[in-house]
C-alpha cells in the first residue's frame, strides 16, 4: 500500500521551542488518521507541514512518494478544513466554494456546476447565494468542507473542524465525515484534541506529546495498549499505575494501566487491594468513583443500577489481571 | 450668521460709500491701565524681536496702559477681528480703512486731543483712506511702494526701469529669457499693478486710477495678466516664501515690498529695488479706533505716541516703510536717516498708487468693477484661465 | 448569620446606580444628549447655514448679498475658471489617494502581518512621528527640498539624472520651473503629509484579515497575486475607503499646502478661504464648499455600490 504521506525525522523549531522534533510518520492512502494531542503537543504543526504552511527546519516530508522540500501550499494537491473555517465572508457561499476551480482559471458555468455538486455532498443545496455570516456554525463547516474537497486533492487535511460545534450536531458530523471519507476513499488527516473522536473515527491514530509522537496505532491498540502512561491518561483517562504499585499486585516492577471499566469495587479486604472512596462523579450511564490508595487515585466506574459506595467509604478493589496492561517506561 | 450679515451690511456700505456720523471723543479722561490694538505682525514692537527695536515699554512706563497687540496677517482677518469688538485699535492699511468705516466699526477721531497731529506729513493729513467728507477716522501710521526687487547679479548695470521685465517675455541682462523667473503678487489687487502698467503704455484706453476700471480696462488688464501667467512660476503671498524664492527658486525679479528688500540685503543677498518709470502701488496704514473702544483715553495717548519722531523714525528702519512725519527721516530721534527715507521711497509719494478697495460706484467714471469681481476673475487668471 | 442579604446605601453614588439599573435608558439619555446637542445643532447647524448661504446669490452691481433663494450662485460653479478649480482639486484628491494607498499599502501590510512586539512600537513611531511636527514646518521644509536649488535638483544633478529630473518638469500641465513650484510638487507633498491616515487605517483593517483566509486562499491554489486581489483586497477594502476618505477629503480641503508648494493656481479650500474673506462673496464660497460634501458623497456611494463595504 502506498503511503500517502511520510515524515521522515522532521524537525520544526521556533528558537528553543520544538514544536515538532524528530518525528517519523507514514499515513496510508485511503486511510482516515487521527492525530491526537493536548494543545501545543505538536499535532497542528504537523499537518500545517503537511499543508506546506510550515516549513521544516529538519527532515523531509514526502506526499505520495514525491519530496515536497521546494512545493509551496497551492501546488500541493492537500487541501484542508480550518479549525476556523477560514471561509471568505465578501463572497456568498457558491463562490466560495468556486474558489479552488475560480484561481486553476475554471469558467464560471462549469465552476458553479461544481460548487452545486460539492453543495449537494454535503447537503448544502440551495445556499450558495447566501454569505458565511448567514449560516449556522455547522453550515459554515459543510461549506468549508464542500470547498476544500471540490479541488478533488489526494489528501483532505482536518485542523479540529468539529471543535467550535455542540455536541449533538458533534456527533453527526462525526458519521458524516467518516461516511464521506469512505465514499470518496481520499485520505483524511484529522487533528483533535477530543480522544473520544479521534477513537470513534481514525483507522489510524497518532498521539503526541511534547512535539514528539508518544504512539501510533489502531484505535483498540492505542486504547487497550497505551505505550506509555501519558498516552493512558490522554487517550482512556485510564489509571496510570506506579511501578511499586503494579508489583505489588502481581505485575512486573513497571508503569501500567488499568481503565477504569475494568474495574469492581467490592467488600473491603474482598478484593486486590484496598482504599477509601475521595470522590463520586454521577455520569448518568453510571457513576466514576475516585478511590484512594495510599497516594494513587484510581478510578473506577460502578454501571448505573449497582450500588455506589459513598465518600469516606473503604472498598476493595478488584479486576481481571488480563486488564492490567504494563506500559514501556516513560 | 451675525458675522455673515455683517459683511453683507459692510458690502452694501461700502457699495454706497455711506457715511455714518458718530460721536467722537470730546476729551480725555484719566488712562484705563490698557490698550489692545489689532495690528500687522511687526508694526508694534517692544524689544522682544531685536531689543534695539522697541516702542511700547517707554509708552507703557509714561501712561501707566499696558499695551497688548493681536496680530492679524491679512486685512480680512482685521476687518473680522475688529467686527468681534473688544479691542481699541487697528493698524488698517487702505483696502480694509474704508470698510471699517461703513461698518461704522470705527470711530471719528478727534485731531484736536491729538497734539502731535500738526507733525503729520500734508499729503497723508488729508488722505481719502482714512478721511470721509472731511471727518478723519484715524492717525496715519506708516506707508510704503511695492517696489520692483530685482536681482543685481542678474541685472548688472542696467537695472530694470519698467515693470514690463515682469509682464512681458524678454531677455534679460544675463542673457536667459525672464520666463520661470519672475514673481508676482498672489492678491487680486495685483490687477491694480496691470491697471497702472497700462496706465502708461495703453493710454488710449483711459485709466485715471488703477483702482476704479471700467469694463474694458479691466479686460485689458485681465489680458496683460494671463500672459504674466506664462512668466511667473509661482505668485508670492508671503514676504519671507519671497525671499526664499529669491534664494532658493532662481527667481530674479518681482514686485515686492521694501521689507524684503532690506532683509535680503542684510543678509548681503544681492537684491535692490526701483520704483519704475510707471509708478507703482503702494499701502498706507492708518491707525482707526474701535466704536466701542474699551480704553479710549489711552487710546488716544497711543495714538499721540506713534506720531512721535523716534518710534516714526525706528518703525521706518524696522519696516523698510517710511514714517508719516517728515522730521522722522532727519532729525536723529530715531535710527532713520534722510538716505534711508529716500530708499525706502520717501520722494515717491507721487509716483504711488495707494491701495483701496475698488468699488462698483466709482468717482472718476461711475461704474467700476467691484471687487469681488477682482477676487474670481485673478483666481481665474492664476489657474490659467 | 448577622449578615444582611442586602447592603446598606451609601448614599448618592449608590442611589444613582440604582436610578440607572433600573432605568438604563437615563443613563443613555445622559450619555448621549451632549454630543447629540453638538452633533445636531453646532455641526449640523453650521452645515444648514453653510447650505443656506449657498443658496443666495451676490448682487452683481452692489457686491451685496442677496438673501433671496437662487441656484445662480450654483450656476457660477459652472464658469470655465470654477470648473478649473473643481476639477483641478478632484484630481489632485484623486491623485492623492491613488498614491497614498498604493505607497501605504505594503507598509501598511508589512505592519499588520509580521511586525511584532517592538518592531510594531517602531512601526507606529514611524508613522505617527510626522504627525507630530507642525504641519507648516514640514511644508516649509519640503519646499526647500523641491526647491529650483534645493536638494532633490543638487542629488538628481550629482548622480547624472538632472536630465530626467527635467523631463519630468516638462510634462505638460503637471511640470513647472522647478519641484516646488509644480503640480508634481504640490502632489509629492500632500502625499507625504496624508500618507499617515491612508496607512493607519488600512493597517487596522489588515490587522482584522485573519491568516487563515490567506492560507485558506493559497491552500487551495491561489497565486500570491490571486490571493492578493481575491481575497486581502477585499477584506482591505474598508480599511483603504476609510483611508481614501480621509486622503480624498484633507485633500480636498486643504488650502495651505498648495499656498506653499505649486503654481499658485487656486484648489477648492483657497478659493474658499479668499472668497469669503477678501471678496465678501459668502453664497460663491459656500457654494464651492458644497462641492467637496458633494464629491465625497457620490464617492462613498460608488464604494458602497462597487462592495467596498460587504466585508464589514
Amino acid at each position: 500500500m502506498t503511503n500517502a504521506v511520510t515524515f521522515q525525522n522532521v524537525s520544526r523549531h521556533y528558537g528553543k521551542v520544538k514544536a515538532v522534533d524528530a518525528v517519523d510518520l507514514s499515513i496510508a492512502e485511503g486511510s482516515f488518521f487521527a492525530m491526537l494531542g493536548p494543545s501545543g503537543s505538536g499535532k497542528t504543526t504537523c499537518l500545517r507541514l503537511i499543508s506546506g504552511f510550515e516549513k521544516p527546519t529538519a527532515g523531509e516530508i514526502r506526499i505520495f512518494g514525491r519530496d515536497v522540500s521546494d512545493t509551496p501550499p497551492n501546488r500541493r494537491n492537500v487541501n484542508t478544513v480550518f479549525q476556523d473555517y477560514a471561509l471568505f465572508p465578501h463572497m456568498n457561499v457558491r463562490d466560495n466554494v468556486a474558489y479552488g476551480p475560480m484561481v486553476a482559471g475554471v469558467g464560471k458555468a462549469e465552476r458553479y456546476i461544481k460548487a452545486e455538486e460539492m453543495l449537494a455532498l454535503v447537503k448544502l443545496d440551495g445556499y450558495g447565494d447566501r454569505k458565511p455570516g448567514q449560516l449556522s456554525g455547522g453550515q459554515r463547516q459543510r461549506v468549508a468542507l464542500a470547498r476544500a474537497l471540490v479541488n478533488e486533492p489526494r489528501v483532505l487535511l482536518l485542523d479540529e473542524p468539529l471543535g467550535a460545534l455542540d455536541l449533538k450536531l458533534r456527533e453527526a458530523m462525526q458519521d458524516e465525515l467518516k461516511a464521506l471519507q469512505k465514499r470518496l476513499g481520499i485520505t483524511f488527516v484529522f487533528v483533535t484534541h477530543d480522544q473520544h473522536e479521534a477513537l470513534s473515527m481514525a483507522d489510524q491514530l497518532a498521539v503526541f506529546n511534547e512535539g514528539k509522537i508518544a504512539q501510533i496505532g489502531s484505535p483498540s491498540e492505542v486504547y487497550d495498549r497505551p505505550a506509555t502512561p501519558f498516552v493512558a491518561d490522554f487517550v482512556g483517562s485510564s489509571n496510570v499505575l506506579p511501578p511499586s504499585l503494579t508489583a505489588q499486585l502481581g505485575g512486573a516492577a513497571a508503569w501500567a494501566s488499568l481503565r477504569p471499566e475494568a474495574i469492581r469495587l467490592v467488600a473491603k479486604g474482598k478484593g486486590k487491594m484496598n482504599g477509601t472512596v475521595a470522590a463520586l462523579r454521577y455520569l448518568g450511564a453510571g457513576s466514576r468513583v475516585s478511590v484512594m490508595v495510599g497516594e494513587t487515585e484510581i478510578a473506577a466506574l460502578v454501571p448505573a443500577g449497582d450500588a455506589a459506595p459513598k465518600a469516606g467509604a473503604e472498598v476493595g478493589i478488584t479486576f481481571e489481571t488480563s486488564a492490567l496492561h504494563v506500559m514501556a517506561e516513560s | 450668521m451675525k458675522s455673515i450679515r455683517l459683511m453683507g451690511n459692510t458690502a452694501v456700505a461700502v457699495a454706497m460709500a455711506v457715511t455714518p456720523a458718530l460721536a467722537q471723543v470730546a476729551s480725555l479722561g484719566s488712562p484705563e491701565g490698557q490698550v489692545s490694538i489689532v495690528a500687522w505682525p511687526g508694526y508694534i514692537e517692544r524689544g522682544e524681536t531685536m531689543a534695539e527695536f522697541d516702542w511700547v515699554t517707554k509708552f507703557e512706563e509714561a501712561t501707566g496702559c499696558q499695551v497688548v497687540i493681536k496680530t492679524a496677517n491679512t486685512s480680512d482677518e482685521m476687518v473680522a477681528l475688529m467686527n468681534e469688538g473688544g479691542f481699541d485699535l487697528v493698524t488698517a492699511s487702505g483696502d480694509a480703512s474704508l470698510r471699517l468705516v461703513a461698518g461704522k466699526r470705527v470711530q471719528p477721531v478727534n485731531i484736536d486731543l491729538i497734539p502731535s497731529w500738526t507733525n503729520v506729513d500734508e499729503r497723508l493729513k488729508n488722505a481719502p483712506w482714512h478721511t470721509v467728507d472731511g471727518v478723519h477716522y484715524g492717525v496715519p501710521y506708516q506707508w510704503g511702494p511695492n517696489v520692483l526687487m530685482y536681482n543685481t547679479e542678474v541685472f548688472g548695470d542696467t537695472p530694470p526701469t519698467s515693470w514690463s521685465v515682469v509682464f512681458e517675455e524678454q531677455t534679460l541682462p544675463d542673457g536667459s529669457s525672464n520666463v520661470g523667473r519672475v514673481q508676482a503678487y498672489d492678491g487680486p489687487i495685483h490687477i491694480a499693478d496691470a491697471a497702472q502698467y497700462l496706465m502708461a503704455h495703453r493710454p488710449e484706453l483711459g485709466i485715471t486710477s488703477p483702482y476704479e476700471l471700467n469694463a474694458d480696462q479691466y479686460a485689458a488688464a485681465l489680458d496683460l495678466l494671463r500672459a504674466q501667467r506664462k512668466l511667473v512660476g509661482r505668485y508670492w503671498h508671503d514676504a519671507f516664501i519671497q525671499m526664499d524664492d529669491f534664494k532658493n527658486e532662481g527667481v530674479v525679479a518681482s514686485g515686492s515690498w521694501p521689507f524684503q528688500v532690506g532683509l535680503l540685503k542684510a543678509e548681503g543677498f544681492p537684491v535692490s529695488s526701483v520704483i519704475p518709470e510707471e509708478g507703482s502701488t503702494g499701502w498706507a496704514d492708518t491707525t482707526m479706533m474701535h466704536v466701542d473702544a474699551p480704553h479710549p483715553t489711552c487710546s488716544y495717548l497711543w495714538m499721540e505716541h506713534t506720531l512721535s519722531s523716534n518710534l516714526q523714525a525706528d518703525l521706518s528702519v524696522w519696516f523698510g516703510a517710511n514714517p508719516v512725519v517728515l522730521s522722522a527721516c532727519t532729525d536723529g530721534s530715531g535710527m532713520q536717516t534722510a538716505e534711508g527715507c529716500t530708499a525706502n521711497g520717501l520722494d515717491d509719494f507721487e509716483k504711488i498708487k495707494f491701495w483701496t478697495t475698488p468699488v462698483s460706484q466709482c468717482e472718476s467714471q461711475g461704474e467700476c468693477v467691484p471687487y469681488y469681481r477682482w477676487v474670481s476673475d485673478y483666481i481665474g487668471v492664476i489657474g490659467g484661465r | 448569620m448577622s449578615r444582611s442579604a442586602i447592603l446598606p446605601n451609601r448614599g448618592l453614588a449608590d442611589r444613582l446606580s440604582a436610578l440607572f439599573w433600573r432605568h438604563p435608558r437615563v443613563l443613555l439619555l445622559l450619555l448621549i444628549t451632549p454630543p447629540l446637542l453638538w452633533l445636531g445643532v453646532v455641526y449640523l447647524g453650521s452645515l444648514g447655514a453653510l447650505l443656506l448661504q449657498s443658496f443666495y446669490s451676490i448682487d452683481e452691481f452692489s457686491g451685496v448679498v442677496v438673501e433671496e433663494f437662487t441656484l445662480k450662485t450654483y450656476g457660477e460653479l459652472f464658469r470655465a475658471a470654477n470648473m478649473d478649480i473643481i476639477l483641478r482639486t478632484l484630481t489632485m484628491s484623486a491623485s492623492v489617494t491613488l498614491a497614498s494607498a498604493v505607497i501605504g499599502f505594503p507598509v501598511a501590510y508589512f505592519a499588520a502581518r509580521f511586525a511584532r512586539g517592538r518592531w510594531k512600537a517602531v512601526f507606529y513611531l514611524g508613522i505617527m512621528l510626522p504627525l507630530w511636527s507642525s504641519y507648516l514646518v514640514k511644508v516649509y521644509a519640503w519646499k526647500l527640498i523641491l526647491a529650483k536649488e534645493g536638494i532633490i535638483t543638487w542629488a538628481a544633478d550629482s548622480v547624472g539624472l538632472g536630465f530626467l529630473l527635467d523631463a519630468v518638469l516638462a510634462l505638460p500641465g503637471v511640470g513647472g520651473n522647478s519641484l516646488s513650484t509644480s503640480f508634481i510638487g504640490t502632489w509629492i507633498v500632500f502625499v507625504y503629509v496624508w500618507l499617515p491616515y491612508m496607512i493607519l487605517p488600512m493597517q487596522a483593517s489588515l490587522e482584522r484579515v485573519p491568516v487563515s483566509m490567506l492560507e485558506a486562499s493559497s491552500d487551495l491554489g491561489a497565486t500570491l497575486g490571486q490571493t492578493f486581489r481575491t481575497v486581502i483586497l477585499p477584506l482591505a477594502m474598508p480599511g483603504v475607503i476609510a483611508g481614501s476618505i480621509f486622503t480624498f477629503s484633507l485633500t480636498m480641503g486643504d488650502y495651505i499646502i498648495p499656498q506653499i508648494v505649486g503654481t499658485s493656481a487656486r484648489f477648492i479650500g483657497q478659493a474658499v478661504y479668499q472668497l469669503q474673506g477678501t471678496a465678501g462673496n459668502i453664497p460663491l464660497a459656500a457654494a464651492f464648499a458644497v462641492v467637496p460634501i458633494l464629491i465625497m458623497l457620490v464617492y462613498l456611494s460608488l464604494a458602497k455600490r462597487g462592495g467596498a463595504f460587504d466585508a464589514l
